[in-house]
């Protein structure tokens, strides 16, 4: 395993230098250099846009200059974003990007869940009124165009119903005199969601593997605990009424990404379901005289999960694309919108530390899903 | 005997409904199958034997007919019973070998889970009971007990065979199917194996089905034999008599094309013709376009029952040396 971890892990630097180079050079092929935002101002007298050019750096060889890239790449220094002066690049991502994580895992997640248990029970009851509306609604999801479907949620259920605010990450009114900043608090969330996960997977994975009788009341208590103490936690907190806000906020997006999605792994799931359906070794679970549920959960969906999971590895570094319409269309300030903002005002620092830090995720979110499905697969060897 | 069978199918008829028309691949078969008796079962390929196991557990899939007949196992008859009646005669009373053995174990769990599975849905006897019985079950199948947590893909062919075998007898059923338990194995291999099936069979007192197109090894396991033709039996009887003195043409035929059993030098004759095609199988006989002894009775009338002991034969022209 740790060795398998290590290859892993090797090739995903591989390819983390090839897309650096890439984001380099593809930036590079651009007319005009990041000296431009200062240098081409009228006003600007030709000796200072002279030496503007040479503290950018842009008149050196562009060997050198990419050599610096990597450099400055991998000691973490992406420079001053010129829109947020004088903010780090560094500082503006490392707070746009759990916005962005969050977002992503809760919409991928969802979109998982939702896909592949409407796949498992649309290939099990074939025909029929629910596998026709599932597909058919799906299908129509998976191709609708995305900005006009978020502005039709953001119409519907924003403005015409009221239930969830229009956009952004948090209501203004509400955290003008907050005695701790929105950032503090969207951390207190995810610690939270990743010690709960944590603890639940925990039980999860050890009742299973114990085979112990009473699995499920254990599963059952570990849950409440740990449901009441977040509760007692947050309580002595004293935010809960902001994390809420910034959860109203989540909801709109979370679910545009995921209902956009879901389609995709819902029709894939299906065709690997009824592939797998006829395996000898379904015939031979039925013959051992296993309920049908059992069957169906047990073992189909069970060996249906592998080509599904293959699939969505792919399809992670497309559901980025998603993410970045996604948050420019919910005003949601996280990478995508940083992003497409940073590229439209020129600002090439933030523009270029964005896309590597998009590019890492995707790699990362990668290299979890390779761990995952070796786990999955116990034919695959490490 | 006094003892009712443990098995006695009666009229079984099985049909497939396809685009073409109804597949008839089990058209009236009767048998039973006592204590502690093995019964062979067979056939050229497509003769409908595997539907006739498939059928004995009700697994069937969704364009089958079961049209016919009754299926008494321990005096229940099984074919009114609802998919959740049945769920607990299967596996613990009739269990199964599969045709395609190697790939009836589920490639992403243990092995010895797979079998702690089978005994769980049958009995309360959970964790640490239903392991030791594993243990018991891989020594009694000479299989490695390190091997219990391994998964099948770690096995070799003849491995997974045992494992499954043991699977089969996990609930100690009353009667196993085997459904040509040993095809994909090589002769020394799939010699081993029949030989532990017997010493096991017979340890147990369980009764078995054999099912194989190989005249050569359910002569040498089995006490009686059926032979089928075309979702029918033909013939039917001791093993030995059946052997010895074979009443219809098409088991006449079935073992010349076979080397001989005792060993005894003979041409091998292979059978002329096809199959036929259960779809529109010929009218009368539906042996009778292969036949040699073939006459208008047999082309037209179904044939009648020809008794010889214990043995007996469908067929207007029995031999009768
Ligand atoms: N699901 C099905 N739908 C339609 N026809 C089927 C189906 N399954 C089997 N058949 C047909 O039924 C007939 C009997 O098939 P079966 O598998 O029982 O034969 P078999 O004697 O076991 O052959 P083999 O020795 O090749 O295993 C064949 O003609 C086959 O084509
Ligand atoms: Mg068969």
């Amino acid at each position: 395993m740790a060795k398998y971890l290590l290859k892993r892990s090797a090739q995903i630097l591989v390819t983390l230098f090839v897309f650096l180079s890439l984001v380099f050079f593809i930036v590079n092929a651009q007319p005009g250099d990041v000296s431009n935002f200062y240098a081409l101002n009228p006003d600007v007298p030709p000796e200072t846009r002279e030496r503007l050019q040479d503290l950018f750096g842009v008149n050196e060889p562009l060997w050198k200059q990419y050599l610096v890239h990597l450099k400055n790449t991998f000691t973490g220094n992406f420079g001053i974003s010129f829109s947020h002066y004088p903010r780090s690049v560094a500082d503006v991502i490392g707070e746009r990007l759990p916005r962005t994580v969050v977002l992503f895992m809760t919409a991928t997640a969802l979109s998982f869940y939702l896909g592949f248990g409407l796949g498992k029970v649309v290939a099990w009851r074939r025909g029929g009124w629910f596998e026709y509306t599932s597909t058919v609604s799906g299908v129509t999801l998976y191709t609708v165009f995305t900005p006009w479907f978020g502005l039709m949620m953001i119409w519907l259920f924003a403005f015409k119903a009221g239930w969830f605010p229009i956009g952004k990450f948090l209501d203004p009114v509400l955290w003008r005199d907050a005695p701790i900043d929105a950032n503090s608090v969207f951390t207190q969330m995810i610690i939270t969601a990743f010690a709960v996960s944590f603890v639940v997977l925990t039980v999860f994975v050890i009742t299973a593997q114990k085979r112990m009788s009473n699995a499920r009341i254990i599963r059952i208590v570990s849950m409440v605990l740990a449901t009441l103490a977040v509760v007692a936690v947050w309580m002595s907190w004293g935010t809960v009424s902001y994390a809420w806000d910034i959860l109203r906020h989540m909801v709109l997006p979370v679910a545009t990404l995921t209902l956009i999605s879901f389609a995709g792994t819902m029709l894939l799931t299906r065709n690997s379901m009824l592939e797998t359906m006829r395996e000898d070794f379904v015939m031979a679970a039925r013959a051992k005289g296993l309920p049908e549920s059992a069957v169906r959960d047990k073992h189909v969906a069970r060996n249906a999960l592998l080509p599904v999971v293959t699939s969505f590895i792919f399809s992670l570094a497309f559901a980025v694309d998603g993410g970045v319409i996604t948050e420019s269309i919910f005003s949601w300030p996280g990478m995508g919108q940083t992003l497409v903002s940073a590229t439209l005002t020129e600002d090439l620092p933030l523009a270029v530390g964005a896309f590597v830090f998009v590019g890492i995720f995707v790699l990362v979110a990668h290299l979890v899903a390779d761990i995952l499905y070796a786990y999955l697969d116990p034919r695959i060897r490490y | 005997m006094t003892t009712d069978p443990v098995l006695a199918v009666d009229d079984l008829k099985m049909h497939y409904v396809t685009q073409a028309g109804v597949v008839r691949a089990v058209d009236g078969v009767s048998f039973s199958v006592e204590r502690g008796q093995s019964l062979g079962l067979v056939g050229e390929s497509g003769c409908g034997k595997s539907s006739i196991a498939m059928t004995l557990l009700k697994l069937l899939p969704d364009n089958a007919r079961l049209v016919a007949g009754s299926i008494a196992l321990n005096g229940i008859d099984l074919v009114p019973l609802s998919e959740d009646e049945m769920r607990p005669h299967r596996w613990d009373r009739i269990s199964m070998v599969f045709q395609a053995a190697m790939n009836s174990l589920d490639p992403v769990y243990r092995v010895g889970d797979q079998i702690v599975e089978a005994l769980e849905a049958h009995s309360s006897s959970a964790g640490r009971d239903a392991m030791e019985r594993v243990r018991e079950l891989f020594d009694l199948v000479s299989l490695d007990p390190s091997y219990i947590l391994r998964y099948p893909h770690e096995y070799s062919g003849g491995m997974r065979q045992r494992a499954i075998i043991a699977m089969a007898l996990a609930c100690e059923p009353d009667i196993i199917i085997a459904d040509e338990p040993t095809t994909a194995l090589d002769v020394i291999v799939q010699d081993h194996i029949l030989r532990e099936m017997q010493t096991i069979q017979h340890s147990l007192e369980m009764s078995m089905i054999y099912i194989s197109h190989d005249m050569a090894v359910i002569a040498e396991v089995c006490d009686v034999v059926g032979v089928m033709y075309a979702g029918k039996l033909v013939e039917f009887g001791p093993t030995a008599d059946v052997y010895a003195r074979p009443i219809h043409p098409y088991t006449r035929a079935l073992m010349s094309a076979f080397p001989s059993v005792r060993g005894e030098k003979h041409e091998l004759v292979t059978l002329p013709g096809e199959p036929p095609n259960l779809l529109d199988p010929p009218g009368g006989c539906a042996f009778n376009p292969r036949c040699a002894y073939a006459t208008d009775e047999c082309r037209t009338t179904a044939p009648p029952i020809v008794k010889r002991g214990d043995q007996w034969a469908a067929c207007w022209n029995p031999s009768d040396e």
